[in-house]
């Protein structure tokens, strides 16, 4: 009934005027969270309905998004939104279901790794569990299923597993006749995401072949080489996709363009890992003004507020000493140091002053 | 006005911003809890009076209804609109509790809100001339201005103010006696006065007839029973604030004083210029804990309920600098700020034949 009220336009407008905000519907989650958390309209919830353990440090977490969920295609990524200490986190993660299963029953998979020192895939692992409720984003990204019948290579490092496991469960269902082969590569056999299912696949689908390499194991380690792509039977007519660590992705990048394979045959995806804070003295750095398309260098410890008034801008403002948040706003990516508390923030998108922020790095603004 | 020496004042800065570093630290799930806690509690009591108002033909659930509603108007313009927008849960970058974005319960726009409140009044605290919360350039409450017989009915003014508060707020920023002096021209107000039209019109529409229209049958009880809950508000609130800078011995400042200003001379400014009262804590919260408005103006930006927790601390800070930490009860405090007004409605050489400690 609520959704009216975000979809019906008259209903909307009185909505607007009788709870003062855009989204009225999420007027009411303070009460509705407390009978379903699954009737929460600021963000579509998802209910954790198992959490299965992957390897040491990977587990698989079975969500049942709401159903007013849009759903995604095989290799998609989702937004991640949950409270740690009473702050929003928003993380982006590949999911590792496919389309399919969410069809047939309603849930979707993350598979996520700990990251060292991440904060939240650590407090995933250790707090996440069967009822936790989580955010989940609509899907976005262009790491899709090849659209024909077409010999396939999948080159996947460690976690980067995940959105291949939702493409090639989803090439099986389709019956997908051409050749796919997965260059699989872990640390040890120990670190094997979602062997089980990858097994299974191989036995019931001829069209793949599997292969796992363990690149810290035996006498002579095995790495991305000429050697192992000139195992890949007719590698210059597959279409390509990698996903994996940055390394490893341009090393495959590299190999597949020597081999004339067309860089439009070639499709890769991210995911990115936190840098490390910088020391003190690192500050300053590239400044993206992103609304006003404006792209400037900070050098030393001024702050976004002059940075941004140095390029023309006039950004809302008020006191310039952090007391009245009248200029305060969204930073979309890097770090900034708080020049009251000399805290670093984190990379992600966050809210800030620019009175009293200091880019540690690249940084991008929403002004 | 208290002075300070520049060492004092350097540590005077330092102390108090320690205070505030230990307090940042420290934010986390109790604080999103908290105002989680108390957003849930005004959702409760808006639904359950909207709801009771139309059975309003039965006095006492006529009565429940008004307080309900009252008291919720009451806690989102206190502890939530209030608080939210000076950024106190910006932290939590939850975009529903987002400082910038947060539109409130009441006449007055966020945005104008955030000009006039958050920048103007709480970087020039009762600094005479520039801080235009100083008797809302409608009441004459000390002897910069000059008197003129107009004065003599301030408190007529007062409490046409303290009735229709929310629409004063609201046109706070027309800024009419400039307008009124030609210091500035009415046309540069076109936009303000627009959007003040729109959320005046929000408001009005909501509150005195959608509401009463939805429930005909017994509109006119439902009519009374809003007025009855914004009345009620605008009375509560300003109250409070008067409360906070128009107590008897809360300092006013001059310009001059004021020119190229340390934090550390901010923060006495801030200390000296707001005043406390006491109470147990359902009043602090309906007050948006400003009844600890020294704290609030010490710390704008730090979550309300953390006010009464800190307030100790601040107390003694004040101590070791010799500076008057300005309390009292609610009835003590308000009396005083009843008296200003009166006093300075006379005109300067009777009011100081009467209370000669004015001077």
């Amino acid at each position: 009934m609520l959704s009216l009220l975000e979809k019906n336009t008259p209903l909307r407008w009185l909505g607007k005027q009788l709870f003062n905000r855009d989204d009225p519907a999420a007027f009411f989650d303070p009460l509705l969270e407390r009978i379903n958390p699954l009737w929460v309209r600021q963000y579509v919830p998802a209910l954790v309905e198992s959490v299965v353990d992957e390897t040491a440090d990977t587990k698989t977490f079975v969500l049942r998004p709401a159903d007013r969920w849009a759903g995604f295609e095989a290799g998609q990524h989702v937004s991640i939104g949950l409270d740690i200490g009473g702050v929003r986190y928003n993380r982006t993660f590949s999911l590792s279901s496919a389309p399919g299963q969410w069809a047939a029953d309603g849930s979707v998979s993350l598979t996520i790794k700990r990251l060292s020192g991440g904060l939240v895939t650590n407090w995933m692992h250790d707090n996440v569990s069967t009822g936790s409720i989580l955010g989940i984003g609509e899907a976005f990204g262009d790491f899709r299923v090849p659209e024909t019948q077409e010999p396939v290579l999948y080159i996947a490092g460690g976690s980067g597993i995940t959105p291949v496991l939702s493409q090639l469960q989803t090439l099986a269902a389709s019956h997908y006749r051409a050749p796919v082969t997965l260059l699989y590569f872990v640390r040890t056999q120990a670190d094997i995401i979602a062997a089980e299912t990858l097994t299974a696949l191989s036995q019931r689908w001829p069209a793949l072949t599997l292969n796992i390499i363990a690149t810290d194991e035996g006498e002579h380690p095995e790495h991305l080489s000429t050697t192992l792509l000139d195992r890949v039977p007719d590698v210059a007519a597959r279409r390509c996709y990698l996903c994996g660590p940055k390394g490893l992705m341009d090393i495959a990048e590299e190999l597949l363009v020597q081999r004339g394979i067309d860089q439009a045959r070639i499709h890769s995806t991210f995911f990115a890992v936190p840098k490390a804070a910088l020391d003190g003295d690192a500050l300053g750095g590239a400044v993206h003004f992103s609304r006003s398309k404006i792209q400037v260098t900070s050098k030393g410890d001024a702050v976004l507020l002059d940075i941004a008034e140095a390029a023309s801008l006039t950004p809302r403002h008020g006191c310039r000493m952090g007391v009245c948040h009248q200029c305060s706003c969204r930073k979309t990516s890097g770090t900034v140091v708080n020049r009251l508390t000399g805290k670093a923030s984190g990379p992600g998108e966050d809210t800030i002053q620019l009175c009293i922020s200091v880019p540690q790095g690249p940084v991008s603004v929403d002004i | 006005m208290k002075t300070l020496t520049h060492e004092q004042l350097n540590s005077l800065e330092q102390d108090l911003n320690a205070i505030r570093d230990e307090v940042r630290a420290d934010l986390g799930d109790r604080d999103a809890r908290y105002i989680r806690r108390i957003i849930r509690l005004h959702r409760t009591l808006a639904v359950g009076g909207r709801l009771m108002m139309p059975l309003g033909f039965i006095p006492p659930v006529f009565t429940a209804a008004v307080a309900s509603l009252g008291l919720s108007k009451i806690i989102e313009n206190m502890e939530i609109g209030h608080n939210v927008m000076h950024g106190q849960y910006d932290w939590m970058n939850d975009p529903a509790l987002h400082s910038q974005t947060y539109e409130w319960d009441t006449v007055c726009t966020g945005d104008s809100w955030r000009r006039t409140h958050n920048y103007e009044h709480h970087t020039y605290t009762n600094v005479i001339g520039k801080d235009r919360d100083y008797g809302y350039a409608l009441l004459r409450l000390n002897d910069d201005h000059k008197w003129r017989p107009a004065h003599s009915l301030q408190f007529i003014n007062y409490i046409l103010l303290t009735v229709f508060f929310q629409w004063g707020v609201g046109l706070h920023e027309l800024e009419f006696d400039r307008i009124r002096r030609g210091e500035i021209r009415l046309s540069e107000k076109k936009q303000f006065l627009k959007e003040y039209a729109r959320k005046g019109g929000r408001q009005g529409f909501k509150d005195y007839v959608f509401f009463p229209l939805l429930t005909l049958p017994v509109a006119p009880i439902v009519l009374a029973g809003n007025i009855s809950a914004n009345l009620i508000r605008n009375l509560w609130s300003s109250t409070v604030i008067f409360c906070g800078h128009f107590t008897e011995d809360a300092e006013t400042f001059t310009e001059a004083e004021c020119e190229n200003e340390s934090k550390g001379q901010w923060y006495l400014r801030q200390l000296t210029g707001s005043s406390n009262f006491t109470g147990s804590k359902f009043v602090h919260m309906l007050s948006g804990h400003l009844s600890h408005q020294i704290e609030h103006h010490v710390f704008p930006d730090l979550p309300a309920h953390r006010y009464p927790e800190i307030a100790p601390r601040v107390q003694a800070v004040c101590k070791k600098y010799g500076i008057h930490y300005n309390t009292g009860s609610f009835a003590g405090q308000y009396g005083t700020v009843l008296k200003r007004i009166a006093q300075y409605s006379l005109p300067d050489k009777l009011r100081l034949k009467l209370s000669p400690q004015t001077a």
